[in-house]
């Protein structure tokens, strides 16, 4: 049997036809493709949204409630939000009077918290609601780890008055989260939205009523 | 090709319809419309959330639904809910006893049902729903309407809640001469006529919070919605994403008949 | 800097550049827009390409699917379920995946009985129609993978079937039963491997489709006519005749795709496998999916189970010597009084069979089966031969161009007159 002829195809097939007919043919084609690239388009974005978090995601990022009337003062407890560990501490008053040292505060490296790492209303010293306690995401704004808590004086070295450090790469934070200068971390420990229900029971993940609409996505890095 | 049109229908519709012919079950007739079916069907929401409160009420006893969580009833659930507020699922989840834990001193605890819960299931395993119910564990509702009612209906979807519904209806006497096997009842539409479920619902078995009369054919209508939601809870979305995405294709498909009818015009 | 310039016809310097480098824009010029074509195909030829599209729509769909679904026994059903309420249009991307997987085997099929009927598979094609086989054993075997994978009654019935099968080989049956499951029953690391497979296989067949596409490329298309191409003026190119006729024909296709995906998702599906798997309990029909059945039927129709498993392999690989079963000269079947009559016996016995396959294999359907079984191996090894021997074929046409032009006497390509579609 004879073999396939190459070459150009024959007169027949040319793409002939008078003006009227090639332009017709055109916009038809155009047209016809144009159609084509929006329903394309339109499929891809189901594929494409199907890799957001699904409703069970979401709904397992819903707020906790936390119960803090077991929490001693000095201690820390740590929760999980979003799969985020959270820092609660009950700090007592000769913690947060350490806090507004002015020799503490000239060592800090954002002392008044002007980088957005925190909702507003725990934008000040003790960098939360009440100052007795204190809610922070326990992530090192350096590379990730957990900072450890020591609240003891002198524990990590001499003139220590307390605070985070982090086990890493050695940067250290203050009681409020606050970071040092000379560490390798940039910014303070980021503070959650959260709200208080009573005295003694927090939501993590709720702003307060008056307190805006502050999203963790919106901080400067986690 | 006209014939092979005709050849391909014919061995489709055999093919199709062979569910109808094979099982010596009586496929239930379609002894009541439902608000769902067809091209433009919706969920009438009134009567689901009056089959949730039978499904609550009365189902929820023996039969679980270990698929649905307490939010999908809510706003934010699959295909907007069932009309349900936040606050209402969180209330309806709230009246059941959850287990979860461990807790920090390793110990499993109960506590009230919160939205993003698995609806809680009457036994805690298969085992113990078989011992509960003389051997046969009652089916998971999640998806039987999905499950059942193989036929011609099943092709669009309403021969699973034509099945659920005659089931639940189909509750009669034994006509004379038919052994009921002990602890059974007769059946009309159950296969081999004898269910070990006793009849679940009569006339007046729940009192509708809308004030509706409740019939036994109005609890079994409202409940059967529900469970066809439930097994789908998307259908409505579905049915007038496609319907939007018919037209489309029609329209497109027209308008490339129109070019490639233009590009082979100097060929014929 | 040696080799031949780009012979890509653009003012677009980027594409110039990488042309120059990588020849893709000059192939894709050369495969898809001047590639000549004969001037008469019909539409039964739209449907290669439509099969591979279907390819492209499966491995896509599969793979967002393969990210929300859990390949355990006690995870699976549920994350199936999971992608159909909670992950966003995941009922979208599964009645994709799910209704694709039947247009597929649709699509192949009408493909396979067009390249039946007007003998696509004869010389110089055999190995063109051979690897087209190769495709849907492939085809099936990924199927039968997929379908297990929502770990619904069916599924695991249907796989307990199926692998049971292998226990029909003498001496090594069981052993290599044990090793396919990986355990004494279809267990979790059936499921397992069951989804590594499902995953690799569709890569395989976009491999073998690569070497198909390159065979059909040595000897370039058959036409309805079945006769050679005599020169340039039989044919035209690929674009923009093929190109606006394929897209067409794609969106005819996605019209009739969709109202099953949107309105009839669960139509050729099976309600039991919305099910959980329970291996205490046997359903009381074990039907694989539509596609399946004739395969089925011929399986059971044969009382012996080693004869039976062997059937239904035969009944695949009889295709595969096609070219050499067929004795006729002539390829087309518009040309062949006989086999033009005779090809629609084998087609009422493939639906005969794909009917018997769905029901329970009692009363009337054994002998149905029976007679269908048989008349399917004696229309391949008998009538084929014998009708190629004795069959005084029509005369062919001087030419496809000769053929087209004419007002009268012998019409092109398909029974309507006039128009070459």
């Amino acid at each position: 049997m004879a073999d396939l002829a190459h070459g150009k195809p024959g007169a027949g097939a040319a793409l002939s036809g008078g003006h009227g007919n090639a332009s017709r043919r055109d916009f038809l084609t155009i047209a016809g493709a144009a159609i084509a690239a929006v329903g394309v388009a339109s499929v891809a974005w189901p594929f494409i949204d199907s890799m957001n978090p699904a409703a069970d995601v979401l709904a397992a990022g819903a707020p906790v409630d936390i119960d803090l009337s077991h929490l001693q003062p000095g201690q820390q407890i740590v929760v999980l939000w979003r799969s985020r560990p959270i820092f609660i501490v009950n700090r007592t008053p000769d913690l947060l009077k350490t806090l507004q040292n002015p020799n503490d505060i000239s060592l800090l490296s954002d002392p008044d918290s002007n980088v957005m790492q925190q909702p507003a209303y725990a934008k000040n010293w003790n960098r939360s609601i009440q100052p007795q306690y204190l809610v922070l995401v326990g992530i090192c704004t350096h590379l990730g780890c957990i900072p450890n808590f020591m609240p003891q004086a002198n524990s990590v070295g001499p003139g220590w008055l307390g605070g985070y450090f982090c086990p890493c790469h050695g940067s250290r934070y203050d009681l409020s989260g606050r970071v040092y200068s000379g560490v390798p971390a940039p910014y303070n420990l980021p503070v959650p939205p959260y709200r208080f229900l009573s005295k003694t029971m927090i939501r993590i993940g709720e702003n307060p009523p008056d307190g805006g609409d502050f999203s963790l996505d919106s901080i400067e890095q986690i | 090709m006209n014939r092979l049109a005709t050849i391909v229908a014919l061995g489709a519709a055999l093919i199709f319809s062979s569910g109808a012919m094979a099982q010596e079950e009586i496929e239930a007739p379609h002894l009541t419309t439902w608000s769902f079916a067809g091209v433009f069907g919706t969920f009438d929401r009134a009567s689901l959330q009056r089959g949730f409160q039978v499904y609550n009420e009365v189902c929820s006893n023996c039969h679980s639904m270990k698929l649905l969580h307490y939010r999908d009833l809510g706003p934010n659930g699959p295909g907007g809910g069932i009309g349900f507020s936040a606050a209402e699922v969180a209330a309806i989840a709230a009246q059941k006893q959850v287990e979860d834990g461990p807790n920090d001193q390793g110990e499993m605890f109960r506590r009230p049902g919160k939205a993003q819960d698995t609806f809680v299931s009457p036994f805690p395993n298969d085992q113990a729903a078989r011992a509960a119910n003389g051997g046969a564990a009652p089916p998971d509702l999640s998806v039987i309407v999905k499950a059942r009612g193989k036929g011609l209906e099943y092709l669009w979807g309403e021969g699973g809640p034509d099945y659920v519904y005659g089931i639940l209806n189909g509750f009669t006497d034994p006509p004379k001469g038919f052994v009921l096997p002990q602890g059974k009842m007769y059946n009309i539409y159950f296969p081999g006529h004898a269910i070990s479920m006793p009849p679940p619902l009569a006339d007046g078995t729940v009192k509708y919070q809308d004030g509706t009369k409740a019939t036994l054919p109005q609890e079994a209508h409202d409940v059967v919605t529900f469970l066809t939601w439930a097994a789908e809870p998307y259908m409505e979305d579905r049915k007038k994403t496609g319907a939007k995405a018919i037209l489309f294709l029609l329209a497109m498909t027209g308008v490339l008949y129109g070019a490639k009818r233009k590009v082979w015009k100097n060929v014929h | 800097m040696s080799g031949t310039p780009s012979t890509v016809r653009t003012n677009n310097r980027l594409v110039k550049w990488i042309d120059t480098r990588l020849p893709i824009f000059s192939f894709a010029q050369d495969a898809a827009m001047d590639y000549p074509e004969p001037r008469n195909l019909n539409y039964w030829w739209n449907f290669g390409s439509l099969a591979g599209i279907m390819l492209i729509i499966m491995i896509v769909s599969g793979i967002f699917l393969a990210m929300q679904y859990t390949p355990h026994v006690d995870h699976a059903f549920n994350s199936v379920e999971r992608l159909m309420r909670d992950v966003n249009y995941g009922w979208l991307l599964r009645y994709i995946h799910m209704n694709g997987a039947s247009f597929f085997f649709i699509v192949v099929y009408i493909h396979i009985f067009r390249g039946y009927y007007y003998g696509s598979y004869k010389e110089p094609r055999e190995l063109l129609w051979m690897l087209g086989v190769l495709i849907l054993l492939l085809m099936m075997a990924t199927a039968f993978f997929g379908y297990v994978l929502p770990w619904g009654q069916m599924s695991y019935w249907g796989a307990t079937v199926i692998t049971n099968l292998f226990t029909a080989i003498p001496v090594v049956g069981n052993p290599i039963h044990t090793l396919l499951l990986g355990g004494f029953s279809v267990d979790n690391p059936t499921l397992n491997r069951f989804f590594s497979l499902h995953y690799l296989l569709p890569f395989v067949i976009v491999g073998v489709v690569g070497l198909h596409l390159i065979a059909l490329r040595q000897h370039g298309s058959n036409n309805p006519l079945g006769i050679a191409v005599k020169g340039p003026q039989d044919q035209i190119p690929f674009h923009p005749y093929y190109t606006m006729k394929d897209m067409f024909g794609l969106g005819v296709f996605l019209i009739i795709y969709a109202i099953f995906v949107f309105e009839l998702p669960n139509a050729l599906g099976d309600p039991q496998n919305y099910v959980q798997a329970n291996p205490l309990q046997t359903p009381s029909e074990i039907v694989p999916e539509w596609y399946l059945l004739p395969f089925y039927a011929i399986l059971r129709s044969i009382p012996d189970k080693l004869i039976g498993v062997l059937a239904m392999f035969a009944a695949i690989f009889i295709l595969f010597l096609l070219p050499w079963l067929d004795t006729s000269r002539v390829r087309s079947s518009y040309f062949r009084p006989i086999h033009k009559w005779v090809f629609w016996l084998v087609v009422i016995d493939v639906f005969a069979l794909g009917t018997v396959g769905a029901h329970r294999p009692e009363g009337a359907y054994i002998v149905i089966g029976r007679i269908a079984t048989f008349y399917y191996f004696f229309h391949f090894l008998v009538l084929l031969p014998l009708i190629g021997w004795f069959e005084r074929p029509l005369p062919l046409p001087e030419s496809i161009a000769a053929a087209v032009t004419k007002k009268s006497g012998v019409p092109s390509a398909s029974a309507q007159p006039g128009a070459a579609q």
